[in-house]
């Protein structure tokens, strides 16, 4: 039996770094599905939305977004990568832009609102940062 | 037995999501599988992978982890446990999980505390039948164990 069937990664950190958005829905899946499965391997995941990618916190986005036409909706995918483990944090700087106001126009599944400083303190703190 | 198209075992044990099975065996490790309710919503299983045996798993570290074509995750567990073995055949053929979920286990492992103090947190039999049918039914769930 091939030696991929069995897992012993050691537990790491990695961060993803997340830009895009609703302009390219056939971008917003992936991230969350890899991130499910690197969380569900003890890995310590963290999606940091930046740029456009903090649109797909905006309540009422991410519900009316699929990735290709027909497919499954990016807030399911979203919702697995938290029962997963992954954690969400939002760029501050990034929202008054896109008009979005943190306390109220935000989903319940974002972990944190957070200032660059904690990206750059993620990206410090990381094995590997990954950008979608 | 059946809810909504989703075969239950009364024999079996459940956690209260009903998202994996576990079975007793004789010589007291347990048998990890997912449920049918499970494998409906992962959708066609394309790729498995289980801890290394000898491997230690305190409850909330997965067991395995799944692959589809829409839902990637863990395989969650509840059990301070050792991975004793994968099943090789499903781990070669992900897709009898789909076809076969109670029969395709997933993992075999030891309770560190064992078996029967486990199995004291999951549900089985009338009560976990209840359970089991309520999330059929309040979340829509129709299972389907064709091989798609």
């Amino acid at each position: 039996m091939s030696e991929d069937h069995y897992l012993d990664n050691e537990e790491k950190t990695v961060v993803f770094i997340m830009t895009s958005g609703p302009s390219t829905p056939q971008r917003c899946a992936t991230p969350f599905y890899l991130g499910s499965i690197m969380a569900s391997m003890d890995v310590d995941v963290h999606i940091f939305f930046t740029m456009e990618g903090v649109r797909l916190m905006e309540k009422g986005v991410a519900e009316n977004l699929t990735a290709m036409e027909g497919g499954k909706k990016i807030i399911d995918f979203i919702r697995d990568a938290k029962r997963a483990g992954v954690k969400l944090h939002v760029c501050q700087p990034a929202l008054p832009g896109y008009k979005i106001d943190d306390s109220k126009d935000i989903i319940d599944e974002v972990d944190h609102v957070a200032r660059a400083s904690a990206l750059a303190d993620l990206i410090l703190q990381s094995h590997n940062v990954i950008t979608f | 037995m059946e809810c909504n198209g989703c075969e239950f075992r009364p024999e079996l044990y459940y956690d209260d999501e009903y998202q994996i099975w576990v079975r007793r065996e004789d010589d007291d490790t347990l048998t990890v599988g997912m449920t049918d309710i499970s494998q409906t919503i992962a959708g066609k299983i394309l790729h498995v992978r289980v801890r290394r045996p000898g491997t230690r798993r305190p409850p909330g570290k997965p067991v395995a982890t799944i692959e589809s074509g829409k839902w990637a995750g863990p395989i969650p567990n509840f059990i301070d446990c050792v991975i004793v073995e994968g099943n090789p055949d499903v781990l070669e053929n992900p897709v009898l999980l789909n076809s076969d979920p109670y029969n395709a286990w997933i993992a075999r492992v030891e309770a560190s505390a064992g078996a029967e103090a486990a199995l004291d947190t999951f549900l089985t039999g009338d009560e976990a039948y209840k359970g089991y049918c309520a999330r059929a039914k309040n979340e829509e769930i129709e299972c389907h164990r064709k091989i798609r």
